[in-house]
């Protein structure tokens, strides 16, 4: 028996004794939750899997520290109205908000933090980590880390500009068709389901096969491919507005469309469609992630996380964890979105479930 | 029950009808190819006359109305054509690999709808706890990797660093019934965690939904135990939303099967798929879509369907 | 009924708090409430929205729904201190000893079971009755609930039977295991008058014969009078007094009690049309017919409204008063006949008609909470319609919306930059009338504008409309289905059943027998403030006439 196990027994014992003491039922629960699994862990994995829980734990309780620090940080720099709402925002949002932030910083400023060109050659294939290459370099000797720094700008960017097309088109339909109704609702409900009928990535595929792959292309295949779902959400949402007695009011007094949307319908759904601008972000990450890392979305040399995990696939079966730094980069992106877009759906909601 | 019978008539019909506009989506796109196939095919270095003998030999003189029902026709019955690049029949390149894709979706499947729903079940009954809370950020986590990151990382820590499991889920013939589930255990078990993280989910919503509703609220002021609030209360009216969310999740894995097709170079319509795609032999890509579509198209189908069936007011009507 | 005082105490409730659960704190809601209920007598719990009357009702059965704790005080049933005992003997006392009776039968039957089969349910589970036995004293309690064919009814699904025969099937299912206490929760608010008098009657019967006792909470005075031994009235989650019905109702003594039994006093005079017969009635609706896709909804309705007066439009929901009002304002055109506007006839669509028609005619909603923009601040509200239809613009605006805020007696300064989510439901409503008048119209439409409100504030939006009339010469459509209101505001009534105006006369001659057989209908089944006049009424029509006395 080390001291390490002795010491990482007694800890979560301690802990889970000082919690029940205190009648903290939940704690409680989750750290002698994880005392009987280490437990199980331990006998077979050994000191290693222990060691591995005691890293992933730390790296938890730094996430968590980082992000009620960062927390803090917005609700003291804000305006007292964000402010009131930031207070109410749970740990993994205020996470969400953090790395977003981090990535956003790391796109903006890519030339001035990534030591290196994104398609500048410096060393061998595949070399190894050292002072120089944090990372080490890709199969044509470029340098990982500047890659997936640039990749923050190329990637991320593609996608904000693919859902934000997305998003213009549909919410426009969507908000035309619920104030006029009639043929137009009809038509463009039924074109929504149609487009829906497909998958998207099957869509994507065929699009692109005949379109070749070049960015514009990208960009507008994604947008026409996810339009159909911001369209039934933003029919559905002015649709709940639309039915209020206020749309009443105004139609009577003989207001035109374009007021009753911009003034009577929008401000009351902005919370959900910001929203969904998040998750819609999420799902045309992913397929163009999914494009990219089957070739057929950013080409080359341009650094590109999808692209970059399919290059240097061949690095896995050696048992290198590089590959999956790009793949990761895409993942942790989209649960951080998915972490603040979580939060305000609860909290748009305004259900207590 | 007139009521069903042309309620799930009604619905029969819609699909059809959204199958076909589909198919038509998909002839009609590559005809919006800059030039024509033959062109796109020979590339620009063929000269006029290998350009028109193959559009003679493809058929592409006749009007593209013809074509289509023509292809329509085939489709119907199984006949692709041929592929432009290996010159093979379409349908005999797709037959085998579309059972390999079915199998791969119907394995996952198995392992993921009934651990999905009653975790998500559980999920909803242990709503605001701490397990809600942790399972809430697995699920999301989850969700969120792209399906090559998932695949990846079983890669590397199942079959290179500890050789549980084989990288590669290439099949060959006369491989028993058990080496096939092993060697296939990584790519179901990737498709496994990315539906089930979204069909715990929706079932968790579904479920709260229910849950709300003022006659539960009543069978509990009735004495009624929590296991038959459940059982007899709930779940009767689950089926519905239940039923939904598998056929919505079964849609999903069509899609994600492709990616993990090819991380696990796995010999399925999805890797036929991508590769048709890169090499741009359009009749594959369209005969790989209009399966997916299909696919996808009937599922949600089902899954109305099965809504009908299940709903009391319905079934009893006035 | 009231001779019950001597018996045991059944229900004890002592210095009862509870807490709601809202943006991530615990607000208390009820704060302190004490109750004492003897077996086989009738409790009424009275008050407005908010009072906490329904929360007190389930906490009598130990039970507080989700994001609600009971967070003091005790509750004593038959001995047994509810707080402290274990969930699994609460539920033992739920549906056996103790039965709640919901609001919404519709929303309360499970959609996927027999009537019979929730109805057997817990006798079942208690193995008090084998499910034969069940089901026959299900029958025996059906027939004498007088539900229409008491063999058969169970065996069908909730949606299948209408919603005042559910309420009756759920009143048969609290008393399925014959329990000490039944909970009635608004059991009749959500019904039409005339198929709550058969909920009314069935519900006093049923409490009667078994002597169960029960509490029985409700918003309408009139009822609890004629359900309750004793009422108790409460404010905000506190007791305001609590007295025997009869003395409660000839002599309430605080000053809030009072101030609710005096709600209905106010009335106005009726004015006679003009004499002139060349006066041209403001709107002139002539033999509209509509209808909602193929349903037929209006038939050859005709009605006229003169200025100055106030017209109301009376009968139960789907009756067809508010797709009349639809059709007045052109969101609904009319398959046939025509609405006149000072003799002119005004296009059938509001997309048609000119800025000046649809200035003359406004409309105030019942829900101020959907009827006004909670993202738009008030001056814009009120300011939009003057800018829009007079082009007021900066200086001159603003004095015109402190003008109307004037009107509506609100404070200009106080509110002038206020959201509509800021205010109180009557104030809300004002500003929904201060809209309507910003438009400088001739002819407003009212649609129940009264009913969502509690007493006390209608009285005032009432009193607010008489005024405007008066000074603005307006005329009025008011849209109800509360007799009380037409008896205080209007000048001419019209009735209308299935779509159809079955008699329109001046408010005296329509309150005067003879009636329609409708109207008759309509007036009697009004409850009254007498705690007699169920009885009466009962003995009037005989009982046979009561199971499905709405069917005419």
């Amino acid at each position: 028996m080390s001291v390490f196990v002795v010491g990482y027994y007694s800890l979560l014992i301690a802990a889970s004794c000082l919690a029940a003491y205190y009648k903290r039922r939940e704690p409680f629960l989750i750290i002698f939750g994880l005392t009987l699994i280490s437990i199980i862990v331990g006998i077979i994995g050994g000191i290693g899997a222990l060691k591995a829980i005691t890293t992933v734990v730390a790296l938890l309780a730094l996430a968590a520290g980082m992000s009620y620090a960062f927390k803090e940080f917005l609700v003291t720099i804000t305006p007292e109205r964000w402010a009131k709402e930031l207070r109410t925002a749970p740990l993994t949002a205020s996470f969400g908000m953090f790395v977003i932030f981090i990535y956003a910083i790391a796109g903006i400023f890519a030339p001035v933090i990534a030591p290196h060109g994104e398609a500048e050659v410096i060393a061998s294939s595949f070399a190894p980590p050292d002072q120089n290459m944090l990372l080490g370099a890709d199969q044509l000797g470029r340098d990982m880390f500047s890659r997936i720094i640039y990749g923050a700008r190329n990637s991320v960017g593609l996608a904000l500009v693919a859902t934000a097309l997305a998003f213009f088109m549909g919410a426009l339909a969507g908000l035309l068709a619920a104030t006029r109704g009639g043929w137009f609702d009809q038509v463009m409900g039924r074109a929504a389901d149609i487009v829906m009928s497909v998958p998207s990535l099957i869509f994507a595929l065929l699009m692109l096969s005949i379109f070749g792959t070049n960015l514009i292309v990208i960009v507008i295949v994604v947008g026409v491919i996810y339009s159909p779902r911001v369209f039934r959400l933003t029919r559905a949402v002015a649709g709940n507005v639309v039915v209020m007695d206020y749309i009443e009011a105004a139609k009577l007094r003989g207001e035109g469309n374009w007021y009753l949307i911009r003034k009577e319908i929008l401000p009351n759904s902005t919370a959900p469609l910001i929203a969904e601008f998040g998750l819609e972000f999420c799902f045309v990450f992913l397929l163009i992630a999914g494009l990219s890392f089957l070739g057929l979305g950013i080409q080359p040399p341009t650094a590109d996380w999808g692209s970059m995990v399919r290059e240097n696939a061949t690095l896995i079966s050696f048992g290198e964890i590089t590959p999956l730094i790009p793949a990761a980069a895409i993942a942790l992106l989209t649960v951080a979105v998915n972490f603040v877009v979580d939060w305000m759906l609860y909290r748009s909601s305004g259900l207590k479930e | 029950m007139g009521d069903i019978v042309s309620l799930v008539t009604k619905r029969l019909a819609l699909g059809l009808l959204t199958l076909f506009v589909v198919s038509i989506l998909i002839f009609f796109a590559v005809e919006l190819l800059p030039g024509d196939i033959a062109e796109a095919v020979l590339g620009q270095s063929a000269t006029p006359e290998t350009v028109a003998a193959l559009r003679e030999q493809m058929g592409l003189n006749q009007p593209a109305v013809i074509r289509y029902l023509h292809w329509l026709a085939g489709a119907v019955t199984g006949d692709f054509g041929t592929s432009l690049v290996s010159g093979e029949r379409v349908s005999a390149a797709i037959g085998p690999r579309f059972l390999n894709t079915l199998f791969l979706a119907t394995y996952a499947a198995v392992i993921a709808v009934p651990f999905a729903i009653i975790l998500g079940v559980i999920v909803a009954l242990w709503r605001n706890t701490a397990f809600d809370r942790v399972a809430n950020v697995l699920t999301l986590t989850s969700i969120s990797s792209p399906e090559f990151f998932l695949g990846y990382v079983l890669i590397l820590y199942l079959a290179v660093r500890t050789n549980a499991f084989p990288a590669i889920a290439s099949l060959q013939p006369g491989m028993s019934f058990i080496e096939i589930l092993h060697r296939t255990f990584l790519p179901a078990l990737t498709l496994v965690l990315v539906v089930t993280a979204h069909m715990m989910r929706m079932t968790r919503a579904a479920i709260i939904n229910l849950l709300s509703s003022p006659y539960i609220e009543m069978a509990r002021l009735k004495g009624a135990p929590a296991w038959k609030v459940i059982t007899h209360h709930a779940l009767p009216n689950a089926w519905a939303p239940i039923i939904n969310v598998v056929a919505l999740n079964l849609a999903y894995l069509i899609t994600g099967v492709v990616l993990v097709e090819v991380v696990f170079v796995y010999p399925g319509v999805g890797q036929l798929l991508v590769d048709a795609v890169s090499k741009r032999d359009f009749p594959v890509v369209q005969a790989c879509c209009l399966i997916f579509a299909a696919t996808f198209i009937l599922l949600n189908l089902l899954a109305d369907v099965g809504a009908i069936l299940t709903n009391p007011r319905l079934r009893h009507p006035k | 009924m009231a001779t019950n005082k001597k018996k045991d105490v059944l229900l004890k409730i002592q210095d009862l708090r509870i807490e709601a659960y809202a943006d991530e704190k615990w607000f208390e809601i009820v704060h302190g409430v004490d109750l004492t209920l003897h077996r086989g007598e009738v409790l009424g719990l009275i008050g407005e929205s908010g009072a906490g009357k329904s929360t007190i009702g389930l906490a009598a059965m130990g039970f507080a729904r989700d994001g609600c704790r009971i967070s003091g005080g005790s509750i004593e049933f038959d001995g047994m201190e509810l707080t402290t005992t274990p969930q699994s003997a609460l539920r033992a006392l739920r549906g056996s000893r103790i039965a709640y009776v919901a609001q919404s039968a519709a929303a309360s039957f499970n959609p996927a079971h027999k009537i019979i089969d929730q109805h057997t349910e817990a006798p079942l589970h208690y193995r008090i009755q084998k499910r034969v036995e069940a089901q026959e004293d299900a029958m025996e309690l059906y027939e004498r609930l007088r539900l229409p064919n008491p063999q058969e009814i169970g065996f069908r699904y909730p949606h299948q039977v209408s919603g005042g025969q559910l309420q009756r099937a759920m009143t048969a299912m609290a008393m399925a295991c014959r329990p000490d206490l039944i909970i009635f929760d608004e059991p009749t608010t959500a019904l039409d008058v005339t198929t709550q008098i058969e909920v009314l009657a069935a519900i006093r019967d049923i409490v009667d014969q078994f002597n169960t006792a029960a509490i029985y909470i409700t918003h309408d005075l009139a009822v609890v009078a004629q359900m309750a031994d004793t009422i108790k009235v409460l404010l905000k989650g506190e007791e305001v007094e609590e007295a025997p019905t009869a003395q409660m109702l000839e002599n309430p003594k605080e000053d809030y009690t009072k101030s609710l039994w005096a709600v209905r006093s106010f009335q106005r005079d009726q004015k006679p049309r003009p004499t002139d017969p060349n006066v041209k009635p403001v709107v002139s609706v002539k033999n509209v017919d509509a209808a909602y896709g193929d349903t037929k909804v209006l038939d050859d309705v005709s009605f006229d409204i003169y200025e100055g007066m106030t017209v109301a439009v009376v009968g139960e929901s789907g009756s067809g008063k508010s797709t009349t009002a639809r059709c007045i304002t052109g969101l609904l055109p009319p398959l046939k006949g025509e609405i006149l506007f000072k003799g002119e006839k005004l296009p059938p669509s509001y997309k048609d008609r000119s800025k000046d028609q649809l200035r003359q005619c406004q409309m105030i909603y019942q829900m101020a909470d959907t009827a006004l923009n909670p993202k738009v601040r008030i001056s814009e509200i009120i300011g939009r319609p003057a800018q829009f239809y007079m082009g007021l613009q900066g200086g001159e605006l603003k004095s015109r919306v402190d003008e109307l805020l004037d009107l509506i007696e609100l404070e200009p300064s106080k509110y002038y930059n206020r959201y509509p989510t800021e205010l109180s439901g009557g104030q809300k409503q004002r500003i929904g009338i201060a809209r309507a008048l910003a438009a400088e119209p001739s002819f407003i439409i009212c649609d129940e504008v009264t009913s969502a409100l509690d007493q006390l504030v209608a009285e005032g939006i009432l009193k607010l409309l008489d005024k405007l009339q008066r000074e603005l010469n307006l005329s009025y459509m008011f849209i109800t289905h509360d007799l009380a209101t037409v008896r205080s505001i209007a000048d001419e009534v019209v009735v209308m059943q299935h779509g159809k105006v079955v008699e329109q006369g001046p408010k005296d001659v329509m309150f005067t027998p003879p009636h329609h057989p409708y109207t008759d209908l309509l007036l009697s089944s009004v409850p009254e403030m007498d705690p007699n006049w169920l009885s009466t009424l009962l003995e009037e029509r005989g009982v046979d006439n009561i199971g499905e006395a709405a069917e005419i």
